[in-house]
């Protein structure tokens, strides 16, 4: 460990990046100077700040070129297949194929805060009347229609039903605009009646089995549909062995979580944490590559708490934050108003639990994807936020609204509710735009109340 | 020794000067807000402590709170007003549990523990509904001024019912409301129920009492009536609402003091 943990801007990072290439740093194909970035427009980098290790700037160069390794994959005479909603689930499968490379359309919706609002995207949503009353993923209609992002997949697979309606919404505008999707069924979660036989999934919820054997017929015709674009059939000894990769990207992941929510100084910041977070869904794809920078992350983690080295004061106020943001920026602010990250739910925890291996592969796959969060109700949802919340010692949640989805509207005072009924903690609801410039003072001030609200509480900040 | 607390509101920046020892209020001042903030805070500072005879050299710690306190280059610690406003409540009504603060720009409610340290908070962060912005735009759309609309609603038989999600759309619906004959009476009866309903809205399903009213809009007559009515608890009005968040900082400023001289 050369340098010791800190963040710094765009262009320290250009200073230090010349230092470490003196120094003879080893970089992969898609490595360099992180302000190149910029150059496509992503105005937001200048804007935020970064960890400052070797293994962030491979995160990060990693997260920013996935389009190149879209088009090369392309190139190469891969299949691409675009997983919407479905989070988790789908890509394993397609994973599993050894033409097939699987990406999240959905991911579009940072394009608007990366670019600074610059690329038109939202625009050309509205165009299509699906304006701001939706979620910000709306982005990604204004993707399809440039292709200016990602490369238009062969194969749309997106899962409807216990899904966002306005996620669903978007999808089907989509549909409409020439880009036909390959829908699945995924039923909203219930608890087992009288005298149904009873499953109980990754992540502690249950759910009768008839529920279990539809969701997986309906991987079955996903998996006969992945075939037919792969043109070749796929064995379980194939569907386990993608598993097993998969397994080892949520075992790194889980493994990062634990040692960063859980350390007395914060080893790794929340921005990088929640990009690392995302790699789970859909593997930026390059499956092997996201294991060997989840690999590199945690040996960095593991080094600076060997070192007693961190981020941040140790008596910064441990935050539980719920849902991704659409501005990065904000992760930054939580931490300049006192903060740090301790347990996060960004709406997809279930792609952070183990697979089960000891089943056939589609029924494992199956009790993952109905093991979503967001195909239960919210209250199991805010269940197991209860638990992180004590795996992880948190002093405060936060719920991050996302203006217009759906789900937002109705599940921050519920999770609230029940956090109050658990814990004397704090609970504060935010709204984040793509965009927050103009609203950074009033976030800020929630920011910093909260952080003030914990930190005139009795405390144990060693708590684990 | 002496402190301050400043808290630079959207409308109005108010000081509180206070002997840090006995926690006694020596002066306090109240102006309108304005774009050079920093100056103006410093001005008002300077004639409270005329008022008292005191000099700036006398004044041991400023706290500045409020939206505009990073603006105020005098004050040597910056805290939130939802901290500050809980500290002044406490010091004023020391049993309150639960703070509803109606400002210019926002509304915010706090929940005390019994030390009054603030538990947990919710702010409006949708739009002017639920704030004093809201009062101010009726009483223009009424040709009235702020001050009579409380008195108006006081008179008023049968609230007209005006929607709590968005200003500019209760704006319209008042246009609709005078030109279908509705009273001016029942239509300021018609916007303080619907604040209230947003405060009510943002409480949730537990408020504990008592509960104290705070804020510049909590001086609009008929406000607290309106709720109670929809909190569905008694409501008190702090003394003097508009300085609490000062009086918060004061006491905070006072704080640190005692903590740095042990």
């Amino acid at each position: 460990m050369k340098y010791l943990p800190k963040q710094i801007s765009l262009e320290e990072w250009d200073m230090q990046y010349d230092e470490l290439h003196k120094a003879g740093l080893q970089e992969p194909a898609y490595g360099g100077r992180l302000s190149r970035h910029v150059e496509d427009r992503d105005y937001r980098l200048l804007k935020l700040r970064y960890d400052n290790s070797a293994a962030a700037l491979r995160l990060w160069n990693f997260l920013l070129t996935e389009e190149d390794r879209l088009q090369k994959a392309r190139d190469d005479g891969k299949k691409l297949v675009g997983a919407m909603k479905d989070l988790g689930t789908v890509p394993v499968m397609a994973y599993s194929f050894d033409n097939m490379t699987a990406f999240y359309p959905d991911g579009a919706w940072w394009i608007p805060c990366v670019m600074e609002l610059n690329a038109g995207l939202l625009e050309i949503a509205d165009s299509l009347g699906i304006d701001e009353s939706f979620c910000p993923v709306r982005a990604m209609l204004g993707a399809f229609a440039t292709g200016a992002h990602f490369p238009i997949p062969d194969f749309l697979v997106c899962s409807v039903g216990a899904t966002c309606d306005d996620f669903s919404a978007i999808a089907q505008r989509l549909n409409g605009m020439g880009h036909p999707i390959f829908w699945w069924e995924i039923p909203h979660r219930r608890h087992p009646e009288r005298n149904e036989e009873n499953i109980l999934l990754p992540g502690g919820f249950t759910a009768p089995k008839c529920q279990l054997d539809f969701v997986k017929s309906e991987l079955e015709r996903v998996k006969a549909a992945l075939s037919d674009i792969a043109g070749m059939e796929i064995n379980n000894e194939k569907l386990s062995s993608g598993i097993k990769k998969a397994n080892q990207v949520r075992q790194y992941l889980s493994e990062l979580r634990y040692l960063v929510f859980t350390a007395e100084l914060c080893p790794l910041p929340a921005l990088e944490m929640l990009i690392a977070e995302m790699l789970a869904l859909h593997f930026c794809s390059d499956r092997d590559e996201t294991i060997e920078v989840l690999k590199y992350l945690l040996e960095e983690v593991k080094t600076r708490i060997k070192a007693g080295h961190g981020f941040f004061r140790a008596d910064a106020a441990k935050i539980f934050w719920v849902n991704p943001v659409a501005d990065l920026q904000v992760m930054n602010l939580l931490e300049d108003c006192g903060g740090k990250i301790c347990g996060t739910e960004y709406l997809f925890a279930h792609a952070l639990d183990m697979i089960p291996e000891n089943i056939p592969p589609l029924d494992a796959l199956a009790q993952m994807a109905l093991a979503d969060p967001m195909a239960g109700s919210t209250i199991d949802r805010a269940q197991r936020i209860c638990n992180d919340i004590v795996k992880y010692g948190s002093e405060a949640v936060l719920i991050s609204r996302i203006p217009g989805a759906s789900h937002c509207a109705i599940e921050g005072e519920i999770i609230s509710q029940v956090v109050r009924d658990n814990f004397d903690i704090p609970v504060l609801e935010i709204e984040v735009p793509p965009v927050t410039d103009a609203m950074r003072p009033t976030i800020q001030t929630r920011l910093e109340a909260l952080v003030e609200t914990v930190k005139a509480r009795p405390r144990n900040i060693n708590n684990k | 020794m002496i402190c301050a607390g400043i808290d630079a509101g959207s409308r109005t920046i108010k000081v509180v000067l206070m002997d840090a020892a006995s926690r006694r209020i020596l002066a306090k001042d109240i102006t309108d807000q304005g774009l050079d903030q920093g100056q103006l805070a410093s001005a008002l500072l300077d004639k409270a402590l005329h008022k008292s005879g005191l000099k700036k050299q006398d004044v041991a710690s400023i706290t500045a709170t409020g939206y505009g306190r990073y603006a105020v280059d005098i004050a040597d610690t910056t805290i939130t007003e939802i901290t500050c406003h809980g500290v002044g409540v406490h010091h004023l009504v020391p049993n309150a549990m639960t703070v509803v603060d109606i400002g210019g720009q926002d509304s915010k409610l706090l929940r005390l523990d019994e030390e009054g340290k603030v538990r947990d908070f919710v702010m409006n962060d949708r739009c002017a509904a639920g704030t004093g912005r809201f009062l101010e735009i009726v009483a223009k759309r009424l040709e009235v001024e702020l001050e009579s609309l409380g008195k108006m609603a006081a008179k008023s038989k049968k609230p007209s019912p005006i929607s709590s999600m968005c200003v500019v759309f209760a704006e319209t619906e008042i246009v609709g409301l005078l030109a279908s004959g509705a009273s001016r009476d029942d239509i300021a009866a018609g916007v303080q129920a619907s604040i209230a309903s947003r405060i009510a809205g943002m409480a949730g399903r537990s408020v504990a009492p008592p509960i104290v009213f705070t804020g510049g809009v909590a001086l609009v007559p008929e406000m607290k009536n309106a709720l109670q009515s929809k909190l569905g608890h008694d409501v008190t009005i702090s003394p003097d609402p508009q300085m609490t968040g000062a009086l918060g900082a004061a006491i905070l400023a006072a704080r640190k003091l005692e903590k740095e001289s042990k």
